[in-house]
């Protein structure tokens, strides 16, 4: 099996600050990735790397075996590459539709096909009443759906989510806990950085554990859960 | 990874998008009808004249307000060169006025390209740089030797007094700069526009050329000033630097943009005429305090209806959104 | 050093003591309220014109003007803050909102004064004797001297007011963490409605001391000192009231020596340069902090 995602010895300085030292890791499809860790332990430091807004000094990132390490935020997009953020980053004075059509703004397809895409994704998403409001109207919660939709739009193989469950009330994280469950269906390797405990484990088919920039521990849900440097590190006794 | 498709959606669409098309030609008929009759009934040409050039120069800094999120303070340089490109190219040069003022718009254009850098500058430091290039260009064309600018005098066109023909001009360039939003605003590029407007970070991770996108938006928002300035030389006969590159010119267009309501195609537009009618009036009836009301109405708008008239009635009904230009 | 460069150098202090007052009060105001203030020039100008009528209508000597324009401009500082500033931090674009709203205060209180004192250039024709005071080999008017002095009196003031006394500590936290020093128990509305106040109280002052300066004025000259403060605020980097003061001794300087080696016609560009040059090499300005999009 091919991983679509293979990161080899990355390493992250700023400053005096070693925010990620010779982390390595793999996924490949249809595989869901939870990343652990405590504040500060360098999660979104890796997502940053990989997606391109940062760029390591030391490692290489390939992603489908093409080398991305150091490459720009669009030309790792362009790879097949999505990613959310911690606070959602919507288009606040567009429309849903036309925040979901922004990704694909490029693609050859005509416009009323584009727009039916956007309209059934934002069918699936439970937004497509509020469609034609901007997106700063939104809730919080409806913000991080909206985001997540625009990041499949592209349909891209490898999906990135940086804590979608902060802050989301329950009856929203199963929708969303869904939502993931069926990325992961239709083949999609889906990294994902989470607090909410209950949530990543039910959808990690292999968990990281990362602390003070490196990876302490990574294996099976269960086995992480047991694993002692883990549970110093982060989960408590 | 499809979804099922949404039919309801899909034939509220359709429906949106005819309403649309539909108020749009509307717009666009009634426009040219009231100012193709204008003087044919007899009405005030000048009043008009000026109407028009203000919905225009609104409309135009919409573009790069309202959808680009800039708010070049100096907008004036615009107009100011293309009024000048003009003036020379017809008076020194012998062309007639309908070839001259494409080559005024591209001096606009070129001029923007010259400006381009500050594009990267965040709101306040772009609108006060703005406002110094345009007291730069004010300042060098007035230093130019008198024989190419007209020195402190300015130039005299020889348009032989011919209102009506620059009134029609005035109303055709109304047209197209009309004609141009309504197409950006629906447009991939219009899209494009105001993600980077939003969030020029995230619209970068998306593909979108974030710097190529903007430049367009700049580029076309300097062309219609700037043949704004050209009619309105030939409209007046006479071009100098205090007029051309007056800063009330920018706060006009600014003040009538916001009045209307920044990002639609329409805002502008109702704000221009809405002004223009309540200038005019203040003008007749209290000529001396024209200006402390002009000022006092801003305060208010900001202070009241900072989305302006169309912009707060969108707010409250944002289904309409999709249907009005 | 020739007189006449001394000339230049002397006067570019001069002016660029009443320049460091204008950055200063126009620093106050973005630091604290990230509010840009267009009509600076203006309120500047009003002071001006206030100590022409004074003049005028009394016979005072500017420097009497200086504490009643101080005082009067303070209390128009307060009574405005409460009345613009709170609707338009509600309002979803605070920054471009301000703009508009003080590039409308700008337009109006520019007709104010041209309704009140007619579009004429005008002039105090006070004289302190001696008329001039020799610095040197260059020989300085009175009254230039005496606003420098003011200047450094007004200067040193708000520096023992903003680093020694606890509502200017407050103020000064205040333009480097908003939500910071609110969660401290800090009224920031109080505080805001302060600097406001203050920012106006030394604009109406830096409005005498340009009548005693500056040949000329009109309501019209507004204009072109709002631009000069906010060259110096660039210069001295957004927020930064320190800053502001050096860059506007800076600033004046470089002005009086550019009239002193170039042609009129470019020494007025010189000061847009500045400025454009400035915000494109070194957007933070010579101290200052965030500009980029």
């Amino acid at each position: 099996m091919t991983a679509v995602i293979e990161v080899s010895g990355l390493t992250k300085r700023f400053g005096g600050l070693t925010a990620l030292e010779d982390v390595s890791l793999a996924a490949g499809a249809g595989k869901v990735v939870g990343i652990i860790g405590v504040n500060g332990a360098g999660k979104t430091t890796l997502m940053n790397c990989l997606c391109g807004i940062y760029r390591p000094d030391g490692g290489t990132i390939r992603i489908d075996g093409h080398d991305t390490t150091g490459r720009a935020p669009h030309e790792v997009a362009r790879r097949g590459v999505g990613r959310t953020f911690q606070v959602p980053r919507v288009f606040g004075k567009m429309s849903l539709i036309d925040n979901l059509l922004v990704p694909v703004l490029s693609r050859d397809q005509p416009d009323a096909q584009l727009a039916a895409q956007a309209e059934a994704m934002l069918e699936q998403m439970r937004l497509i009443d509020l469609r034609h409001n901007f997106a700063e109207e939104l809730s919080g919660g409806q913000q991080k759906l909206l985001e997540m939709g625009r990041m499949l739009m592209p349909d891209p193989r490898l999906v990135m989510l940086d804590e979608p469950f902060a802050g989301v009330h329950p009856q929203l994280c199963s929708f969303m806990i869904e939502r993931i469950q069926a990325m992961a269906a239709a083949g999609k390797t889906v990294l994902l950085i989470s607090h909410d405990l209950t949530s990543i484990y039910r959808l990690s088919d292999w968990l990281v554990a990362m602390n003070q920039g490196r990876i302490i521990a990574e294996g099976g849900v269960e086995d992480i859960r047991s694993n002692r440097d883990v549970i110093e590190a982060y989960l408590g006794a | 990874m499809t979804n099922p498709p949404s039919p309801l959606a899909l034939a509220d669409r359709e429906h949106g998008d005819r309403v649309y098309r539909r108020l749009a030609a509307l717009l666009g008929a009634a426009v040219t009808i009231y100012f193709v009759s204008v003087p044919l009934l007899g009405l005030n040409v000048a009043f008009h004249f000026y109407m028009m050039l203000w919905v225009t120069m609104a409309t135009a800094f919409n573009i790069t307000s309202g959808f680009s999120g800039y708010m070049p303070f100096g907008y004036v340089a615009f107009y100011g060169v293309g009024a000048f490109t003009t003036a020379v190219l017809v008076k020194k040069a012998g062309f007639a006025v309908f070839a001259a003022l494409p080559v005024a718009g591209l001096a606009g254009v070129l001029l923007s390209l010259l400006f381009a850098p500050t594009l990267r500058l965040s709101g306040i430091y772009f609108a006060i740089v703005s406002l110094a290039l345009a007291g730069i260009c004010r300042l060098t064309i007035a230093n130019l030797p008198e024989t190419i600018t007209g020195g402190s005098f300015g130039l005299q066109l020889g348009s032989r007094a011919e209102p009506i023909f620059a009134f029609y001009l005035m109303m055709l360039v109304m047209l197209a700069a009309l004609a141009s939003v309504l197409w950006l605003s629906r447009s991939r590029l219009g899209k494009a526009l105001r993600a980077v407007r939003d969030d020029a970070d995230a619209a970068d991770m998306m593909g979108v050329n974030v710097g190529w996108v903007r430049l367009q938006g700049w580029m076309l928002a300097a062309f219609f000033p700037a043949v704004c300035g050209g009619v309105e030389a030939w409209y007046t006969n006479v071009v100098d630097t205090e007029t051309a590159f007056n800063t009330l010119i920018t706060t006009k267009t600014v003040i009538y943009a916001v009045a209307g309501g920044l990002g639609t195609v329409t805002g502008p537009v109702v704000g221009a005429i809405a002004m223009s009618w309540l200038d005019e009036l203040v003008w007749r009836r209290f000529p001396l305090i024209n200006l402390l009301i002009l000022g006092v109405a801003v305060m208010l708008l900001v202070l009241f209806l900072p989305r302006g008239l169309v912009g707060t009635i969108l707010r409250k009904r944002p289904q309409w959104r999709r249907l009005i230009p | 050093m020739t007189p006449l460069v001394l000339n230049g150098l002397v006067n570019g202090i001069i002016v660029g003591g009443l320049y460091a007052l204008l950055g200063l009060s126009l620093s106050l105001l973005y630091g604290v309220l990230r509010v840009v203030n267009f009509a600076h020039g203006e309120l500047v100008i009003g002071g001006s014109f206030l100590a022409y009528a004074l003049f005028g209508a009394l016979g005072l000597p500017p420097l009497f003007s200086l504490p009643l324009a101080a005082l009067s401009f303070f209390a128009a500082g307060w009574c405005a803050y409460y009345l613009l500033i709170p609707r338009l931090s509600r309002s979803d674009d605070p920054e471009t909102m301000s703009f508009l709203l003080m590039y409308g205060l700008s337009i109006a209180l520019a007709a104010t004064l041209l309704l009140l004192f007619g579009a004429d250039s005008r002039s105090i024709d006070y004289s302190f004797s001696p008329i001039s005071v020799a610095i040197g080999p260059v020989n300085v008017s009175t009254a230039r001297v005496v606003a420098l002095a003011v200047t450094v009196v007004i200067t040193a003031a708000m520096g023992w007011f903003l680093f020694r006394t606890l509502p200017g500590k407050a103020l000064r936290a205040a333009t480097m963490n908003r939500e910071a020093i609110q969660i401290v128990g800090v009224n920031i509305v109080r505080l805001s409605a302060l600097a406001f106040a203050l920012a106006f109280a030394i604009a109406g002052m830096t409005g005498v001391l340009i009548a005693l300066v500056f040949p000329a004025f009109s309501p019209f000259s507004g204009g072109e000192y709002s631009i000069i403060g906010f060259i110096v605020i660039v210069l001295g980097g957004l927020g930064n009231p320190v800053g502001a003061l050096i860059a506007g001794v800076f600033y004046g300087v470089a002005e009086q020596m550019a009239t002193v080696f170039l042609p009129q016609a470019l020494a007025q560009i010189v000061g847009f340069a500045i400025l454009v040059g400035t915000i494109l090499v070194r957007p933070t300005g010579l101290f200052g902090f965030r500009v980029l999009r």
